[in-house]
């Protein structure tokens, strides 16, 4: 979401508390420690689904009580994977400049407008859709979404606007490539991804250079269009009167020329890369260990989750344990599945003090391997979908997540109702498909490794293989 | 696909204002409040609209008031309760939050530490027992202090030392600003006195700061706040209360001269200038002041110094601060407090250009005002932003816990709006004038190594 334009560089801050819990053995719980009460019924999201003449889907979830508060998303299909590679960044400076000028309104009109609506609008690109979001006042729900309808449909691409965004987007660049979690994550995606869309998103200067006014419009038209766009309402609004003024907003929008094809399904299985990228004078090693898997409307996708949060999910998962309450290498090391429309990964991360770095990675193996090799206990199994079921509640609290959800599903080409059956598929999960998604996807000799971090522990890397230097990006 | 969950820090959460305009979307939150026998405060607020609780336990000590020599302390030891307790070791307190549903996690700021879980309703029981088990004592084992230590080290190295700018905009500032050890010294602590962190020093800050009565608990969600009562009773009602010693006096007066430094980083790639004044202390009549001037200078795209210097001036390429930032808001500390402002600008544009051109924009408020129609879009805005800060629980309780433990009142959060409401053109523009001058100033600017270097010869070369 853009407000200040802000970089990720300044997101970092104090603490993030500790968190503990015995990786191996089953801890005997303290005698007076009272059990959980009963457990309340999940909610399910009631959707109230539409279809525009003009093809426009929409899903509104009205809520009657909550924070007085509207929340909108309208995605699209086709993301930054559909750049041509020599223009990598364009999708996201055209998400970046959508909002900097309509036909009828100019960019401070509309950032003046958002602070007399109490909204807040902003767009993103991802791999496989692009949204426009916004949030504000449920009094003021109506004329929110005229403002995101205009936004969305009406934009100008000013040459000024456009051209100081790339001048601040190779800025940006600049920025996100002193941090080595950029670093480690662009030669992640390429060992992972190799030629594939989701390998090659690199954004460099000429790439970022290459982007036009006149690039950015033509995508505009070719990309925005009602049969390939959803729009989800939900929060404190009246949904009779929402439909009403969505119908007003997009229904005379008309769909033309062809629309974006489908990209290529990415590899299931690649053969494993190992990466260094020098980093002088870097104080920790980020180390990043993973491979391709499976796209978002696979079912294995809740084993998965299990087996993730029960790896390295949260302060309780094993790598967490281990390597940082255990072993004190790490701040944090965690793993986790992530799935897209045409494929997906599995990955495992953790930044670490210099002398360590081996060791670490021989942790990472020793955890994967024995999740392959022995099933999962009961109580931690059952600890693990507890978890989950509560994560999925703490986060669907927020209106505005479950817009989010319910887009995310719809670009990656799930029906809505999944979200409302998360808890049940997630409960349904046995320790044996647990094993079956670590046999399939936690193989240490099948895992890409890339290394960011100071020259000199290129040495205690020699232990694990031939790894290959590359210049930072 | 689950991402790896991380809450948001309380440098996150947007909490600032309110202005009472459109009735429906006044927010006000029904606040309960009890205090038991031994002084332990608790909060409730009734909302349920979703079954689960937000729980906050707030413990008014923390990075300004912990011991000298010890720097860094009160963020250790807040990584020394999640070690275990005699009656509950190391990870049950994880394993029981966790496997009821929930999500957990603790931070250190200058005048607090709080400890928060969200989770279903029915792990509410065991949650509040396990947080009254670690307010009685603590494992006190010489392996978890040394864990912690290293770990602590971790996180300072992936948050300070291993990053571009390493923080510089909070430690670097608020050295520069500060004459007193209290605000001024570095809160994440030296490596040295990490180490040099004993087990005497752990037992001593748990008994003289973490008693019931030093400590507030919120509670916001599915449960009647009677409900609520009782259980805290029932948990932490026969824990005693313990003396607290009394803390030194860390107010300070607004500076008179102007401060300055410059720095090279060795790790960034585009240049920075943070900027920071002595802002109004809690409870002054300026605060809410601050607040609106706060939103209006970066608060958004349409703030001054957005439209100012990214847009139209082009010096900048992103511009961030505030009230209290980046470790709070406007509401949300007692001891002294700063605005800051953070800057990363082009290559082409100087320091100075960036500083002169922010006071370009503090001049236009101080000679011109604000017009009306700014000023209500403001306030609208903040109302809004106020909304999403406090919509999710956890949110809410930590700011009613928050609230209690620092201002004595929880209910303070349902006045803000009218404190805002009421903020003129004129509370900016004295504001401007009594803190946002050259005086009362400090600014440093951080040029990455290579382009310090860069410069050197050209310099040189022009000298001659």
């Amino acid at each position: 979401m853009k407000t200040l334009k802000t970089l990720a560089v300044f997101a970092a801050c104090m603490s993030f508390g500790a968190g503990a819990s015995a990786a191996a053995a089953e801890l005997q719980l303290p005698k007076d420690l009272p059990p959980y009460g009963a457990d309340k019924p999940v909610p399910v999201p009631k959707i109230d689904k539409h279809t525009l003449s003009n093809g426009m889907t929409v899903w509104i979830v009205a809520d009657a009580e909550g924070a007085p508060k509207a929340n909108f998303v309208l995605a699209v299909r086709g993301g930054s994977a559909h750049d041509p590679r020599a223009a990598n960044g364009l999708s996201s400076i055209l998400a970046g400049t959508i909002d900097e000028g309509t036909k009828s309104r100019s960019a401070i009109q509309i950032a003046q407008e958002q602070q007399s609506l109490g909204a807040s609008l902003g767009a993103g690109a991802g791999e496989e859709g692009t949204t426009v979001s916004a949030s504000g006042l449920g009094s003021n729900a109506g004329k929110i979404l005229q403002l995101l309808g205009d936004i969305a449909r009406n934009p100008t691409f000013p040459d000024a606007e456009v051209n100081l965004a790339k001048m601040n987007a190779l800025q940006a660049l600049k920025a996100a490539q002193a941090q080595p979690g950029y670093q480690a994550e662009v030669e992640f995606a390429k060992a992972v991804f190799g030629d594939h869309p989701y390998g090659t998103g690199e954004q460099t200067e000429a790439s970022i250079m290459s982007v036009t006014p006149q690039s950015l419009r033509e995508l505009h038209a070719k990309r925005f269009r009602p049969d390939r766009a959803l729009l989800v309402v939900t929060g404190r609004v009246d949904a009779a009167e929402i439909l009403r003024v969505a119908k007003e907003t997009f229904g005379d929008w008309k769909a033309e020329g062809t629309p974006e094809a489908e990209i290529p399904a990415a590899p299931t299985a690649v053969p494993r890369k190992l990466v260094f990228v020098p980093r002088a004078n870097s104080v920790q090693s980020s180390i990043r260990l993973g491979r391709p898997a499976f796209a978002a409307q696979d079912p294995q996708l809740y084993k998965a989750d299990v087996a993730e949060s029960i790896l390295g999910g949260g302060f309780g998962g094993r790598l967490f344990q281990n390597l940082r309450e255990d072993k004190g290498y790490t701040y944090g090391a965690y793993a986790s599945f992530g799935a897209d429309r045409n494929g997906g990964s599995f990955g495992a991360e953790a930044d670490v003090r210099n002398e360590v770095t081996g060791a670490a990675i021989t942790e990472f193996n020793r955890e994967l391997q024995r999740m392959i090799d022995e099933p999962v206990g009961a109580a931690e199994l059952e600890r693990s979908k507890r978890y989950l079921a509560g994560v999925y509640l703490y986060r669907n609290q927020l209106r505005g997540a479950v817009a989010s959800s319910l887009a995310g599903l719809w670009i990656d080409g799930r029906p809505p109702e999944d979200l409302g059956q998360y808890t049940e598929r997630v409960k349904a999960v046995t320790a044996a498909d647990v094993q079956g998604v670590a046999r399939r996807y936690f193989s240490p000799q099948e895992q890409s490794l890339v290394v960011v971090g100071d020259p000199a522990v290129a040495e205690q890397l020699k232990a694990f293989g031939e790894f290959k230097t590359v210049a930072p990006n | 696909m689950t991402a790896i969950f991380k809450f948001a820090a309380g440098a996150a959460l947007a909490l600032c204002a309110v202005t009472a305009q459109a009735a429906g979307d006044i927010w006000k939150l029904p606040v309960k409040t009890h205090t038991l026998e031994n002084g332990l405060t608790v909060v409730v607020s009734e909302d349920h609209t979703s079954p689960t609780v937000g729980v906050s336990v707030v413990y008014k000590i923390g990075m300004r008031r912990e011991p000298q020599g010890r720097t860094g302390f009160a963020h250790l030891f807040e990584h020394m309760m999640f070690q275990g307790t005699p009656t509950a070791p190391k990870g049950v307190f994880d394993q029981v939050v966790q496997g009821g549903g929930g999500v957990l996690n603790g931070s250190t700021r200058a005048d607090y530490t709080n400890y928060i879980e969200s989770a279903p309703v029915s792990a509410l029981e065991p949650i509040l027992w396990l947080e009254a088990d670690r307010m009685k004592t603590l494992d006190f084992s010489p392996q978890n202090l040394k864990n912690q230590q290293d770990v602590v080290k971790e996180e300072i190295r992936v948050n300070v030392k291993n990053q571009p700018y390493g923080l510089f905009f909070w430690t670097d500032i608020a050295r520069l600003a500060f004459s007193k050890w209290e605000n001024a010294h570095d809160g994440y602590g030296s490596f040295e006195d990490l180490e040099s962190a004993n087990l005497g020093d752990v037992a001593a800050f748990h008994r003289d700061y973490y008693g019931p009565n030093n400590a507030v608990i919120g509670i916001v969600g599915d449960i009647k706040a009677d409900q609520a009562f009782a259980l805290v009773e029932k948990y932490f009602g026969a824990l005693p209360a313990r003396p607290v010693p009394k803390g030194t006096d860390p107010s300070e007066p607004l500076n008179t001269a102007e401060k300055r430094e410059s720095q090279t980083d060795a790790l960034a790639q585009v240049p920075a200038v943070a900027l920071a004044w002595k802002a109004p202390a809690q409870r002054s009549p300026d605060q809410a002041a601050m607040a609106v001037l706060s939103h209006l200078l970066m608060g958004d795209s349409a703030s001054r110094l957005y439209q100012g210097l990214v847009k139209g001036r082009q010096v900048a390429v992103a511009v961030q601060g505030g009230y209290n930032w980046p470790l709070g808001n406007a509401w949300d500390f007692s001891g002294p407090a700063l605005l800051t402002v953070l800057i990363l600008h082009r290559p082409d544009a100087s320091a100075e250009a960036v500083v002169t051109a922010i006071d370009e924009e503090l001049q236009k408020i101080l000679k011109e005002g604000v017009d009306a129609e700014t000023l209500a879009r403001v306030k609208t805005r903040l109302r809004a932003n106020y909304v999403s800060g406090m919509e999710p629980f956890l949110s809410r309780a930590d700011a009613l816990a928050k609230a209690q433990a620092l201002w004595g009142d929880a209910g303070m959060l349902n006045q803000i709006p009218g404190w805002i409401g009421a903020v003129t053109s004129a509370d900016l523009q004295r504001v401007v004038g009594t803190y946002l001058t050259k005086q009362n100033r400090v600014v440093i600017d951080r040029v990455p190594a290579a382009m310090a270097a860069a410069k050197q010869p050209a310099a040189a070369a022009k000298k001659e």
